[in-house]
């Protein structure tokens, strides 16, 4: 308890950790993976200003002829120009895949902290969100999603949107499937968390005349939720990968696309090798991201070493 | 028992189920007044002290504080804590808060002073309890000593009428023991009225007015500390000082 320093938080760990060629080319890796993302969707928006819209930013017959010229790799010249062509498709159901993932994620955090708050501190209300939790997760996110779209029929409801930059109605419907799904996990890692801040932090904010509203709000949760991170970063991974079930309700992101094109072509191997490349760089730039969040807002002492 | 007191207990009796702590405690106390509550673990001096600020809810009797009924259902308890400053064993600084954070919290979430005005208050405090040099340090980047005198400084931010001292020094390793008492000797010299749990007799032995001895749940017995230590009236009061005096 009367334990002097410990100095060892994640923001020093990761400063420690010295820039080895593995960590260069994964930094490389992440900055062409980006780039062209970005790139192929501000051409898009612009109308094609870089390359006419749909066409992919390198020539495919020059990767194709590059290939060709590399010793033993010319078999698969053919394959490296269907890639190169595939580029324009991946880019644009990537952009959904993001958006979806994105907003679903921030939305149902804001949902999810009241439904872990409710979980712990309440009476009825904690019924009422293990309720909640224990339905939407008990139950498979496509049946949940059929609901939404089929059932309700809530695409119809939804006011259309602008096609583009800004997702068409179905897209909503998705986002709403994810988010409310997406909450009830994310307020049981979160729930985890408050429930190991230790009872002194909340016996001390009630003695200074705290409410026990303002005491979770201002110490509870902003310890609890920096707990919470490193399995909060498990939801966000997992939910990149989940938005392939939009598809199911027709939202032409990531997997969709790939599908799309696969049914025509039948190079299915070829095409989710692809597609499963390009959400390992999505999940790896999440987990990036999340690491880095978890080093900016470390406090000595608190969450990298706990006791007991 | 006169009304005029500022702190009244009467007869307040409280149970953990079937299991009865505290058995009709009373005592009293004078503004400026420092009362020790001492006894053995598990004696009911914690709890007692808990129950003036309502952290544990007593089932029977009476707790006036400053005229007010403090057991009273219809009290607004933030009001009360507000009033009533409390040290903890365990220090609980806010693990997320930098020494300033911790004492600035209260004056400015509860008090509702501004972000500067509650910033400036914080660093007063801090300075009373000797902690200039510490502004920006994190709980655990303190000393267990350093940590209980921020623990102290975020009491005196709220600028309470009382402050309770839950065995403020039991958790710290005995060299860190004297900073923390020099403050506590520092509030009494300055007419903060304090009730203190400790097995610090001879701080005690010092600064008390009166001593209450529990054992059990009940009051064995109470009076002055010269009269208590040199002239026991109980023999369980003299067997518990003896024990307390070997350990020093």
């Amino acid at each position: 308890m009367a334990s002097a320093t410990r100095p060892t938080t994640v923001r020093e760990r990761v400063a420690e950790s010295d820039p080895s060629l593995g960590r260069l080319l994964l930094v490389a890796a992440g900055a062409l993976f980006w780039g062209w993302l970005v790139v192929s969707w501000l051409n898009r928006w612009l109308g094609g200003v870089v390359v006419p819209v749909g066409a992919p930013l390198v020539s495919p017959g020059a990767v194709e002829a590059t290939v060709a010229a590399l010793p033993g790799l010319a078999a698969y010249a053919g394959d490296a120009r269907f890639v190169v062509e595939l580029t324009p498709e991946l880019a644009r159901g990537t952009w959904l895949t993001v958006v979806i993932t994105a907003v679903s994620l921030v939305i149902g955090f804001f949902i999810a902290v009241p439904l872990a708050v409710a979980r712990v501190y309440g009476r009825f209300s904690a019924w009422l969100s293990l309720m909640y939790t224990e339905l939407l997760r008990g139950t498979p996110l496509l049946a949940q999603l059929f609901v939404l779209y089929y059932g309700l029929n809530l695409a119809s409801y939804v006011p259309g949107a602008v096609s583009g930059v800004f997702p068409r109605d179905v897209v909503w419907v998705a986002i709403l499937g994810f988010t409310l799904n997406g909450a009830a996990y994310q307020a049981e890692y979160i729930r985890g968390a408050l429930e190991s801040v230790e009872e002194g932090q909340i016996t001390a904010g009630r003695a200074i005349g705290l409410s026990k509203l303002e005491t979770i709000y201002y110490v509870v949760l902003p310890q609890g939720l920096r707990y919470a991170i490193p399995s909060w970063t498990n939801e966000f991974v997992y939910l990149i990968k989940y938005s392939s079930l939009a598809a199911f309700i027709t939202v032409p992101e990531l997997y969709y696309r790939a599908d799309q094109v696969a049914s025509e072509t039948f190079r299915y191997t070829l095409i989710f090798i692809v597609t499963g490349v390009t959400y390992l760089a999505l999940v790896l730039t999440a987990s990036k991201l999340m690491e880095r969040v978890e080093g900016a807002v470390a406090i000595p002492g608190l969450g990298a070493e706990r006791e007991e | 028992m006169s009304d005029d007191e500022f702190l009244t207990v009467t007869d307040v009796s409280k149970w953990y189920g079937d299991e009865q702590v505290l058995h009709d405690v009373s005592f009293e106390m004078d503004r400026g007044d420092v009362t020790v509550l001492i006894g053995p673990s598990g004696s009911g001096k914690s709890t007692m002290l808990r129950c003036v600020n309502r952290l544990a809810e007593a089932q029977e009797g009476s707790i006036r504080l400053d005229g007010e009924e403090v057991l009273s259902p219809d009290l607004d308890v933030d009001v009360l804590r507000r009033e009533v400053g409390m040290v903890f064993q365990g220090f609980n600084l806010f693990a997320h808060l930098t020494a300033v954070g911790n004492v600035a919290l209260g004056p400015r979430r509860v008090l509702g002073l501004s972000e500067a005005e509650a910033r400036e208050r914080a660093e007063e405090k801090l300075e009373r309890v000797g902690l200039a040099d510490q502004f920006a340090s994190y709980p655990a980047e303190l000393s267990g000593g350093q940590q209980q005198r921020v623990g102290i400084a975020r009491a005196l931010a709220m600028e309470p009428k009382l402050m309770l001292f839950d065995e403020p020094t039991s958790a710290l390793d005995p060299e860190l023991i004297g900073e923390v008492l020099e403050v506590m000797h520092g509030l009494v010299d300055e007419g903060m009225t304090m009730l203190v749990v400790t097995h610090e007799m001879s701080f005690a032995r010092a600064v008390a007015d009166e001593i209450v001895f529990l054992d059990g749940g009940h009051v064995v017995e109470r009076g002055p500390p010269d009269q208590l230590f040199e002239r026991p009236g109980k023999e369980r009061t003299g067997r518990f000082l003896e024990r307390i005096a070997s350990h020093d």
